[in-house]
């Protein structure tokens, strides 16, 4: 009596079911691009995902048709560049990390018992972001304009000087633009794991899939802006000429080396960790038992989330750096091998101690465990700096990648797919063509990329379009090719078995594996509302210790089971205990997610076809429509029809002061606050390093002026804590005039900047320091403005009562923007004004 | 706030890698600022300042780091809650695993000169 059709429902219970489907469903038609529901949402991103790894595996196909043969003329190099970099940049931007997040996003609310990630219309923008932007860089390869400077855009190669055409500016705005989707769903799924899971699931006893993803969308936050920094810095100076890379106007093209490879060392592991996150979850259910060291994994995934920050030098170990700091990078780099080797060692152990069954995902599993350590172990051998400098930009270094990143997310995402698949589509698929297309892929990445190290050996460089048969690499590369078309074989028959399964599948069980998580405990297909009712869960296991779990929740008997007043809701819980707090109010469908990023796809657009009157009326209507999406939240009464909670029941997060809202604001700091330390480190690296970097005498900057704004914005950040203590004492009297002020404040802050740069005289185009300086100025220039609006859109709702001593959260979120400005403001400051003043300009 | 302090509570999970964090950040930075502003002769080989002022960060923070590990190994023993228990054990390994990296990564300056 396990299972959903045991379930008994009487009439009361089918009148929720009834209800819950009216609150949650999805509309159809045109409306259906107004859905913000996780699961739908989630589905996007992976079937758009899947879209471009099959334009990806083309270009790999062209390459190594290209590549089959010496001196073939199957492709100019001109057309054979832009087909690498977009390979990579297609399968790194475009397929691996967002088919990682949509898995995430349409499987962590699921596994944790809540009913929707905590900012759904976040949801939704991201996805959007992500199709645009994908399209936008996608639309260049049809276009023969593609970049062409491979995946990592080295300058001075990308620069306006080598790279003149349309290329590299699409792969900096499109990249970009999709990077938006992957901040949007980093953050959401930081404050879903820690403050939505359901009532009793403390920290220690989530899964650990929810660990995996938590490492990983915290490395999302903190190492996407580095390269969003540098995207924004090369476009600025191909479009405007500011010098941030140019030796001649004080730049240094290694900076962008540094802040690329300072977002692409870390993106790796972003990559690996979902993936051994699906082997985590898988390898404990087909054993039979729980997996052994769940502590010793946590730790794992903790330690690889903060090394990997610390390996980013060992993809530039030919760039002249000294061998001191080369040694440290190496064995920073050897380190991580032993996190990895954990989580190894607790895979073989659960698989050594329990009773495996070998199924189709586990056959990707193991898969996956082979190529995975092979890569591992070159990846030993590349963090020796001897071995690295022979091998460097060879085909060795190219296997190495394909072996680490393709056994360490393809083959898991493959695992997962097979796994999870019935809990989708509530069928099964076929064994026979699973293993066919397992075996033809996994045949075929070998015979691809385990020749491929030996012509890397023999000292083929990654990138050259064509060779003379005298090298001796061609029996190599024909193999290569072979292996290539015979993995493609495999793409195909994987892709049959999917399609196939949808109509001729079986109809699949409760739950076929035998799952211990919480997604096997709903109906097939998934409802919009995951759970009609939501269960207290207090151990790592719950369906193997409540296997009745999946009929008491259908039948209505757990928590937040009422539906009459039409809001869509969820448990906000505590991040440690898991106790509940209050009672997240999520928001329904809205065109605004897809609005915003039409706008926003209206300013890349223009800035690409360098009409800037265009961009500049697009970033006004995208922040109008940005604004007036967050006007209907809270109490607006468009968001919340009825406001009134049964007694028993947590208050509605908004009339509490610490709602998630509160803790995405802080978790954007993150994000925001690794940008700005990216641009505190190219100040300070071109101050130090660039060879031509021109320090003036005195500071262009007028000092009264920047003391006077950052006086407004101590003030309005004092003004601003005042009115959250005084909310706290539920004093409201005021209060609107008060917030007001706040935003009168960030006015005169804002307007004090703009004439500290109209003073300054700035040549940006002239030199690197100027350059600079524009930048960082501009930085503290929108977070002003920011603040102002806010403060100014807070006073006006507390006159229509939306924000009140009743519902007091949003000064707290508001309040958590100008703290952040204020340590920004002041330690820029110092960075910019008091240090080079002190040092003096010889410095 | 006196609550975050104790070694029972989960922001230790990450608090010792973070301490490696700045220390790693801290001598890369301290070194290429050395170097470029006052490189020692090469003939010093790794007998320089430099040398011994990362040797010196990485002594004490490999202690530290240490004296992190055995502190929260004492609380998990004495902590009442099962999950105090596990977050204070969980946090000893990676205060541990943090400090054998600080080590591992500074012992370099023994046999390598800093600015060559």
């Amino acid at each position: 009596m396990s299972d959903i059709k045991d379930a008994t429902l009487t009439p009361e219970v089918r009148r929720l079911h009834k209800g819950m489907d009216e609150v949650w469903g999805n509309p159809t038609g045109l409306r259906a691009l107004t859905v913000v529901n996780h699961t739908t949402v989630g589905l996007r991103f992976m079937v758009t995902g899947a879209i471009f790894f099959l334009i990806g595996g083309l270009l790999a196909m062209l390459i190594r048709t290209q590549l089959a043969f010496p001196d073939n003329d199957f492709m100019s190099h001109e057309i054979y560049n832009q087909v690498f970099t977009m390979h990579g940049t297609v399968m790194m931007f475009l397929f691996a990390i967002p088919i990682l997040e949509g898995l995430a996003i349409y499987m962590i609310p699921k596994m944790i018992g809540a009913r929707d990630l905590v900012c759904p219309r976040l949801t939704a923008f991201g996805y959007y972001c992500y199709l645009f932007g994908g399209i936008i860089l996608a639309s260049s390869l049809i276009l023969e304009i593609a970049p062409a400077s491979g995946w990592f855009m080295y300058t001075p190669l990308s620069s306006g000087e080598y790279s003149p055409g349309p290329g590299s500016d699409f792969w900096l705005l499109g990249i970009t633009f999709v990077e938006i989707s992957a901040l949007s769903a980093g953050v959401e799924l930081v404050v879903s794991i820690l403050r939505t899971r359901t009532q009793g699931m403390a920290l220690h006893k989530m899964p650990l899939f929810a660990w995996y993803i938590l490492a990983m969308a915290l490395m999302i936050v903190v190492g996407f802006p580095p390269l969003i920094l540098g995207s924004i810095l090369l476009e600025l100076e191909r479009a405007a000429g500011m010098p941030f890379f140019e030796v001649a106007g004080g730049g240094d093209p290694v900076l962008w080396a540094h802040l690329f490879w300072l977002f692409g060392h870390p993106e790796v592991y972003i990559i690996f960790l979902p993936g051994a996150g699906i082997v985590s979850t898988l390898i404990p259910v087909f054993a039979g038992r729980p997996i052994v060291g769940y502590g010793w994994v946590v730790a794992a995934i903790i330690i690889m989330g903060f090394v990997s920050f610390g390996l980013w030098v060992h993809h530039m170990f030919t760039l002249g750096i000294p061998q001191l700091a080369l040694a440290f990078f190496s064995a920073a780099s050897m380190l991580v091998a032993i996190p990895t080797g954990i989580q190894i060692f607790v895979w073989l152990s659960t698989l050594w101690l329990g009773r495996p069954r070998m199924t189709l995902p586990m056959l990707w599993i193991v898969g996956f465990l082979i190529i995975f350590v092979l890569g591992g172990l070159t990846g030993v051998m590349l963090a020796l700096v001897p071995f690295n400098w022979q091998v460097h930009d060879t085909h060795f270094v190219v296997a190495h990648m394909h072996y680490v990143l393709v056994g360490g997310m393809l083959f898991p995402l493959m695992a997962g797919l097979y796994y999870w698949l019935p809990q989708v589509s509530g069928r099964m698929p076929s064994e026979r063509l699973g293993k066919w297309s397992f075996w033809l892929i996994f045949l075929g990445f070998n015979v691809t990329f385990l020749v491929m190290h030996w012509t890397g050996l023999l000292g083929m460089r990654r990138r050259v379009f064509t060779y003379d048969t005298a090298m001796g690499w061609d029996i190599y590369n024909l193999i290569s090719s072979v292996g290539g078309f015979m993995m493609s074989a495999g793409v195909a028959l994987l892709i049959l078995d999917i399609v196939l399964h949808f109509r001729f599948g079986k109809k699949a069980p409760q739950n076929p594996w035998g799952a211990d998580t919480l997604e096997w405990a709903m109906p097939k297909p998934p409802t919009a509302y995951n759970f009609v009712s939501l269960p207290a869960v207090e151990t790592r296991h719950p369906l193997w210790e409540k296997p009745e779990l999946s009929r008491t929740i259908y039948e209505g008997e757990h928590g937040l089971n009422t539906i009459d007043h039409g809001r869509r809701e969820t448990w906000g819980s505590d991040a440690l205990t898991g106790k509940l707090r209050e009672t997240v109010h999520l928001p329904s469908n809205s065109w605004w997610p897809l609005f915003s990023s039409l706008a926003l796809a209206a300013v890349c657009v223009s800035l690409l076809v360098r009409v800037y009157w265009v961009a500049a009326v697009a970033v006004v209507v995208g922040v109008v429509l940005l604004l007036r999406w967050s006007w209907e939240n809270g109490a607006h009464p468009g968001k919340a029809p009825e406001a009134s909670m049964a007694p028993t029941e947590p208050p509605l997060h908004y009339h509490t002061m610490n709602g998630p809202g509160v803790w995405c604001m802080s978790v954007s700091h993150l994000a925001n606050g690794s940008l700005y330390l990216s641009l505190l480190f190219g100040w300070f690296y071109l101050w130090v390093v660039a060879p031509e970097w021109q320090m003036p005498e005195t500071s262009p900057l007028s000092m009264p002026l920047l003391v006077a704004a950052g006086a407004a914005l101590t003030l309005g950040t004092l003004l601003l804590a005042k009115v959250v203590r005084r909310l706290r004492r539920r004093e409201g009297s005021g209060l609107g005039l008060m917030m007001h002020l706040a935003g009168g404040l960030g006015t005169l802050q804002t307007l004090l900047i703009v004439a500290v740069m109209w003073l300054a005289g700035l040549a940006p185009t002239e030199t690197a320091h100027d350059a600079t300086l524009f930048v960082a100025l501009c930085y503290v220039l929108i977070l002003a403005g920011l603040g102002a609006v806010l403060c100014i859109l807070q006073g006006l709702r507390v006159g229509y009562g939306y924000v009140s001593v009743e519902a007091p959260l949003e000064p707290v979120v508001v309040l958590r923007l100008w703290y952040y400005s204020l340590v920004v403001y002041w330690s820029l400051f110092v960075a910019i004004w008091v240090l080079p003043t002190v040092l003096g300009g010889g410095a | 706030m006196r609550r975050l302090l104790k070694l029972t509570h989960p922001i230790h999970l990450v608090s010792g890698l973070t301490i490696w964090g700045i220390w790693f950040v801290a001598i890369y930075a301290g070194l290429s600022v050395a170097c470029s502003v006052a490189p020692p002769e090469p003939e010093s080989d790794m007998f320089t300042g430099i040398n011994l002022g990362v040797g010196v960060a990485t002594l004490v923070t490999t202690a530290l780091l240490l004296w992190l590990t055995w502190a929260s190994v004492v609380a998990a023993r004495r902590a009442e809650v099962r999950r105090e228990c596990y977050f204070a054990y969980t946090s000893a390994g990676v205060f541990l695993f943090s400090a054998g990296g600080t080590l591992f990564v500074g012992y370099p300056i023994v046999f390598l000169p800093p600015c060559l």
